[in-house]
């Protein structure tokens, strides 16, 4: 039986039989390619619901993906929340200027209760409407919303706030968990826009803190998201993590995306099965400068190695080329039609 | 040949015991700190625990006593660096743990860089150093940048979000012989290249020695895109800037 992209992807995230791994980006395939083939250039697609919304179709309709994100950055409730941004042109990612943070301690923190209908939320909360709109019930819209260990990292720098976390932990714990509001109520109302799982980037990577630090931290808040907000969550941690999928497959999240840094096989044996894991072709190596068969290569590992969706590590990078990316679909249906 | 147990400070052995596993490694530091001064032993010590009152008050002490700003800077507080980057390589500390060792380390090099622009120490060379375009991360050339200085480099620190233009500019401006550049997300790292073929299309590059750092990037990547040395971590940038100077 054959299933659409939506079916695909949400029985993937709920631990149930496919009839083929579904090809999946919890972050962005946005290119600069993609953008002039739609007419849907950075800074625009970023900050309005139009453009944001053809650019992320793009990724089922031009690249053949399952699914679909309309948020390319990491930055949208950083703007809502107040911080400075620098929001770039056509060929360079929107970033907050984390070295002009705009609180000092805890007792700074001001969520307040509009924070989705501040205009670089809110666009993100209409362009879901608009893709549902368009494509219809058969793909997969996947959101995002930022967890409070990297709304932490935006609002008061990274150096900062890392600093503060060896410092002061109780403070730290404090700023967490006055943060994680921002995650549960964007989270919430892309839920009520349309989208079927949400991306929840939370940046404790190994290439920054121990998994120590994760335990101490953060498993309990992921825990927590896990149980308030009612869809799939993909867990998404750029860098090495392996030390810490353990702890990632006790949260109840329905995913992790995990990086190349990460091998396959190591990766599975470490999550056992409680946590599925999406990933992880290699960005600025494979998908940006090497061939489609390099990065079929790196399909067919996963596949053999049993992840259950496959897609880039990250965000690409925006000059990766539309040949690449089809290389990923392409090589999902070959390895099925070889097993 | 010294031996650790010749090493007087507690903390210093118990760091090499523990984290140190290359022979060479242990080698050295047993010799360095055998060498040094208990004093500057203990600096060394408040260094690796990240204490930066003790660092202040024992480097402003050491002066006291005479002893030269350059044997405090390279005995104790280079020297307790080097462990750090060392355990920080191996992940048994992370960038928090560093991030404190750095405050330590600058609290002891505020006493010690006046008194080392004043004497006129002929430094090693100029160094160029930034954070490539549309990446505002720091942390990471930040460290290489005070290891650099502590290791007798004049580092000109051109910041985050780093234009190819500014890069070139900076280079011809200053006649420096060796550039680092750092990204911290795959999304920006191929800036990098094309700042590599900025200088190329500026007819420059030869004027130029290229090293590149950060999280993401792999010694694959760095030969691919043409750079001239790549560095893992604050303690290999060193190195790598000392090895392009030669072969400068």
């Amino acid at each position: 039986m054959s299933m659409t992209s939506r079916e695909r992807v949400l029985a993937a995230l709920n631990g149930q039989a496919v009839d083929r791994t579904p090809i999946c980006c919890p972050t962005s395939v946005a290119t600069v390619e993609l953008m002039d083939l739609v007419d849907a250039p950075f800074p625009d697609a970023n900050r309005q619901a139009e453009p944001m919304a053809r650019l992320a179709a793009t990724a089922h309709t031009i690249l053949g993906f399952d699914t679909v994100m309309p948020v390319f950055s990491i930055i949208q409730e950083s703007s809502a929340l107040g911080c400075k941004m620098q929001w770039e042109g056509k060929d360079n990612w929107p970033t907050v200027r984390m070295a002009e943070p705009i609180w000092e301690h805890a007792d700074d923190i001001y969520v307040p209760n509009d924070l989705v209908d501040h205009p670089d939320t809110k666009c993100v909360l209409d362009a879901i409407k608009l893709l549902r709109e368009d494509l219809g019930p058969d793909v997969a819209i996947i959101g995002k919303t930022m967890g409070p260990w990297s709304l932490a990292y935006h609002c008061f720098g990274v150096e900062k706030f890392l600093l503060l976390s060896l410092d002061d932990p109780a403070a730290t714990k404090e700023i967490l968990e006055k943060l994680k509001k921002v995650t549960i109520d964007f989270g919430r109302a892309q839920i009520e826009a349309g989208v079927d799982a949400l991306t929840l980037p939370d940046h404790a990577t190994g290439d920054l803190v121990s998994s120590e630090y994760y335990h101490r931290y953060l498993k309990d808040l992921h825990i927590e998201f896990a149980q308030a907000i009612p869809c799939p969550l993909i867990l998404h941690i750029c860098g090495r993590t392996v030390d810490r999928m353990g702890f990632i497959a006790e949260t109840g999240m329905a995913a992790f995306h995990y990086d190349s840094k990460n091998g396959a096989d190591e990766s599975m044996d470490v999550v056992a099965g409680r946590i599925a894991l999406v990933g992880n072709i290699n960005n600025p190596e494979t998908l940006f400068a090497k061939t489609p068969d390099d990065v079929k290569a790196e399909v067919y590992a996963n596949l053999d190695a049993g992840v259950q969706m496959i897609g880039p590590e990250c965000a690409i990078p925006l000059q990766t080329s539309i040949a690449n990316l089809r290389a990923i679909p392409e090589a999902v249906q070959d390895w099925h039609a070889r097993h | 040949m010294a031996e650790l147990t010749d090493v007087q400070n507690q903390t210093l052995r118990d760091e090499i015991e523990e984290f140190l596993e290359r022979p060479e490694e242990i080698e050295r530091f047993v010799e360095l700190f055998t060498r040094a001064k208990p004093l500057l032993q203990e600096i060394a010590a408040a260094i690796v625990e990240g204490d930066d009152d003790v660092v202040d008050e024992l480097t402003a002490r050491a002066l006291a006593e005479g002893i030269e700003a350059i044997e405090i800077m390279d005995d104790g507080l280079i020297g307790g660096m080097g462990i750090v980057g060392i355990k920080f390589r191996e992940n048994f500390v992370f960038v928090p743990e560093v991030l404190s060792c750095a405050r330590a380390m600058r609290a002891g090099m505020a006493h010690i860089e006046p008194i080392l622009s004043a004497s006129g120490v002929e430094k090693q060379g100029t160094v160029i150093m930034g954070t490539v375009k549309g990446d505002l991360h720091d942390i990471g050339k930040n460290l290489c940048i005070m290891m650099l200085r502590g290791s007798g480099f004049d580092v000109i620190d051109l910041g985050v979000d780093v234009a190819e233009d500014t890069f070139i500019d900076a280079v011809e401006d200053s006649g420096a012989k060796v550039l680092g550049m750092s990204a911290l997300l795959t999304t920006t790292m191929p800036n990098m290249g094309r700042t590599i073929e900025a200088f190329i299309d500026a007819d420059i590059r030869d004027d130029v020695l290229i090293m590149v750092g950060g999280a993401p990037v792999t010694q694959e990547f760095s030969d691919d895109m043409g750079a001239d040395g790549y560095g893992a971590d604050a303690l290999s940038c060193v190195a790598v800037a000392k090895e392009l100077f030669a072969a400068a």
